[in-house]
């Protein structure tokens, strides 16, 4: 862990509630992140964008550069840094909260553009920082001091949408397997084109009725399969634990990505610069 | 010699043909020409109508009264004949009914004769435009159907003419943009094609996004990826991007900002023109942060702006907006100077590939890494009002104000931006000094000597409170009393606004 910590990590104190899984997708980030960057592939090579909530705190704890957006704007901030740069290795982190609620539009969008790059959503459910509402994914009946009498709307499946949306790279992982996550995130940002894993995680603190699923979780084999990945997708439906909740890639398929259709960013590409360097 | 030419029709006719052919044969024969544009918000049908203002001398807006109509339809003339001088001429439809798409070019030729100048330009250009036979016939059919009236001279002035969103692209241009990134929106849509068609030419890259919202954050992402990077809009988007404006306050990554406006609150009158929004380009955003407003007052003024507003973000990670409005958008300009030569400057900051760079939306430290300590949170916002005074500074080696007519008149006027035109025609032969606000922010220091010095000063705005006046007011203590405000979303025309000035 130690060497990860140096390669990868910072001296920001961590922020994170003790045992919060997002210590270990930290973990599992930096893992992916060492097979990546090498060779070719320096460290200033890769950029984040972050939303705002628990998981992007992250930010301070990746030594990679990037910005610090706003809540809700994780995707068109990597579209905007790809555009700037088509050679940059572009990662998002975001949640559940910031990504299907406050940035919905964008997720859709972003299936359209397949531009080259990755979104990693930690859903726990939840609005934690700001103590315990519902999100879109949070399930029925949950009683919050939003709603006494429990949440009324039917939580969204993000996989299904991601499928309807033409996201080329699907994944789910569970935050609390670092080295599978780790593999699979590899795997996402290897893929040419936008990915997207959820990353289903448990928060200790609110909505803790939702946790524990890991008995529902199996690990599943790359699937490039459409009418298979929707049948995977209606698995889990995210109101309850019942069901099954398969993990690792559910769709993959390769498509025209949009840094590979503009002939001022295939310029670049093949001259390894971004505008700066024109 | 001044005449305004009225041509309207329905959308879809090809009025906009008219004062495009007419203008540019025009200034060939060394005449300047002012466009105004009205049309509402249809696709097809309606009653759409430019006026065509054409003169020997500098011309920068038009009059209210009308020496001739070209009509593409009966309701034109229905519409705009109580505005015709007794001695005005109107060119209707008839004779040219059978000519199909080219009753417009012949309409063009018909104008052309009565303004009594040669035919050969006329020919000329129309070839250049359609290169086809039946336009030149047209033309000539146009041209040979009525008689001299005004006998115009060949001049010898050489002009040329772009339009307010033009000179916006063409200073972007000259300042070596990279990304321009827009959803459409009335009236800043110009610049969006303008720019989207001049993408092989130039090199730079154009990209629709979802919303102004995609539009902002991705904007701050390619800017702070290196490239050197343009947004438009107009209210109602630009309302939309304030959060992205206020990371950029925060991130410090350059953004240049184009905020074409229309009259409000809301859709408003979409495709009509309002100095409205004065009050949200220098505030909109929350926290404090620096900022830059500038409002061009013409086409020559957005090509040199636009290109300053580009220089001051970049060297100083800052906000620049570039404020206009349909009337400057839309309008077409004239004239037979060339702009400045532009300021070059290249991106000195270090940028992803090059090195680890954070930016962030919270307070951070120098390393990028969020904050809440006190003394960093108090430190940072100390730097903010350092680097706008440093701005202040650098803004002092521009234009902030210009002065027009009389500069020792002891009567001024004060205004700002597309009413520049109308004011500067509206005071020719008057003993009038003219103060023209450039920059908006930072306000120059030198507008309080100027109103100190002056025994009368009058506002001059389009929009219902004097945003411009408040502002003066802030930043001086002066409250300026005399208004002509006009909020019935038209621009100032000069004859109805040296009316106005009279009264006081």
């Amino acid at each position: 862990m130690s060497w990860f910590k140096k390669e990868f990590g910072t001296k920001q104190p961590i922020t994170w509630c003790p045992g919060c899984p997002n210590h270990m997708t930290l973990e599992a980030v930096k893992k992916a992140l060492k097979k990546i960057v090498k060779g070719k592939i320096k460290q200033k090579d890769v950029v984040m964008a972050t939303g705002i909530g628990c998981h992007p705190k992250i930010f301070d704890y990746l030594n990679i550069g990037g910005i610090y957006g706003l809540h809700g704007r994780v995707l068109p901030t990597c579209l905007g840094m790809k555009l700037g740069n088509p050679n940059l290795i572009v990662l998002g982190f975001a949640g559940d909260g910031d990504t299907y609620a406050e940035g919905m539009g964008h997720f859709i969008h972003a299936g359209r553009y397949n531009c080259d790059m990755t979104l990693f959503v930690s859903d726990n459910q939840s609005f934690s920082l700001t103590t315990g509402q519902p999100t879109p994914t949070t399930q029925q009946g949950y009683k919050s001091k939003v709603n006494p009498f429990g949440e009324f709307n039917q939580p969204l499946n993000p996989i299904k949408l991601a499928l309807a949306s033409g996201v080329s790279f699907v994944a789910r992982v569970n935050a609390r397997d670092i080295q599978h996550t780790a593999e699979i995130l590899e795997k996402a940002i290897k893929h040419k084109g936008f990915s997207f894993i959820e990353i289903i995680q448990d928060c200790l603190i609110f909505n803790k009725d939702i946790n524990n699923k890991d008995n529902l979780m199996y690990k599943i084999k790359d699937n490039d399969d459409k009418k298979k990945a929707e049948a995977l997708a209606d698995q889990w439906n995210y109101n309850t634990k019942e069901g099954k909740i398969p993990i690792g890639v559910i769709y993959k398929i390769e498509k025209p990505i949009l840094s590979d259709e503009w002939p001022q960013l295939i310029k670049l590409k093949e001259k390894s610069i971004g505008w700066k360097g024109l | 010699m001044r005449l305004n030419i009225l041509i309207g029709g329905e959308a879809g006719q090809g009025i906009n043909k008219i004062s495009e052919i007419v203008s540019t044969v025009m200034n060939y024969y060394g005449y300047y020409t002012f466009n105004y544009r009205d049309y509402p918000s249809l696709v097809r049908g309606g009653h759409n109508f430019n006026i065509l203002c054409i003169s020997d001398t500098k011309v920068a807006s038009y009059e209210s009264v009308l020496d001739g109509i070209v009509a593409m339809d009966e309701l034109t003339i229905k519409l705009h004949k109580s505005q015709l001088k007794k001695d005005g001429f109107v060119i209707p439809v008839k004779g040219f009914e059978n000519l199909g798409r080219n009753i417009n070019v012949a309409q063009s030729g018909a104008l052309l004769k009565v303004l009594g100048l040669g035919k050969q330009a006329l020919i000329d250009e129309v070839n250049n435009q359609f290169h086809n036979e039946e336009s030149n016939k047209a033309a000539e059919l146009g041209y040979n159907s009525q008689e001299n009236k005004y006998n115009l001279e060949e001049l010898s002035n050489a002009i040329s003419k772009i339009t307010g969103n033009q000179g916006i692209a063409k200073g972007a241009i000259n300042s070596g943009i990279n990304m321009y990134l827009a959803y459409p929106m009335t009236p800043s849509t110009g610049v969006l094609h303008e720019l989207g068609s001049s993408q092989e030419k130039h090199g730079h890259m154009v990209f629709q996004a979802e919303n102004e919202i995609a539009v902002v954050n991705s904007a701050l992402g390619a800017s702070f990826a290196g490239a050197k990077t343009m947004i438009g809009t107009s209210g109602g988007g630009y309302d939309l991007m304030t959060e992205g404006l206020s990371l950029q306050g925060m991130s410090e990554i350059p953004l240049v900002v184009y905020l074409a406006s229309r009259p409000g609150p809301a859709t408003g009158v979409p495709t009509y023109t309002m100095q409205g929004d004065l009050d949200v380009a220098l505030r909109s955003g929350h926290g404090e942060f620096p900022r830059v407003v500038i409002a061009p007052g013409d086409a020559i003024e957005a090509i040199e702006k636009t290109n300053e507003a580009f220089y001051l973000a970049e060297k100083f990670g800052t906000l620049a907006i570039l404020l206009g409005d349909k009337h400057l958008a839309e309008s077409e300009f004239s004239f037979s100077e060339q702009p400045n030569n532009p300021i070059k400057f290249k991106v000195r900051r270090k940028v992803p590939g090059e090195a680890i760079v954070k930016a962030s939306s919270y307070e951070h430290d120098k390393y990028g890494n969020t904050t809440e300590d006190a003394n960093i949170a108090c430190e940072n916002g100390i730097k903010r009002l350092e680097k706008y005074a440093k701005i202040k500074q650098e803004c002092k080696n521009f234009e902030m104000i210009k002065i027009h007519g009389n500069p020792d008149s002891k009567n001024l006027i004060i205004g700002w931006g597309s009413t520049k035109g109308a004011i500067l025609d509206a005071i020719d032969g008057l003993d009038y000094k003219f103060l023209q606000i450039l920059y908006a922010k930072p306000l120059s220091d030198d507008i309080k000597e100027h109103i100190q010095n002056s025994d009368k000063v009058i506002l001059v705005e389009n929009n219902l409170t004097g945003q411009m006046g408040y502002l003066i007011r802030e930043k001086t203590g002066i409250s300026i009393k005399n208004r002509i405000l006009k909020f019935d979303a038209r621009p100032f025309t000069s004859d109805k606004l040296r009316e106005e000035i009279s009264k006081f």
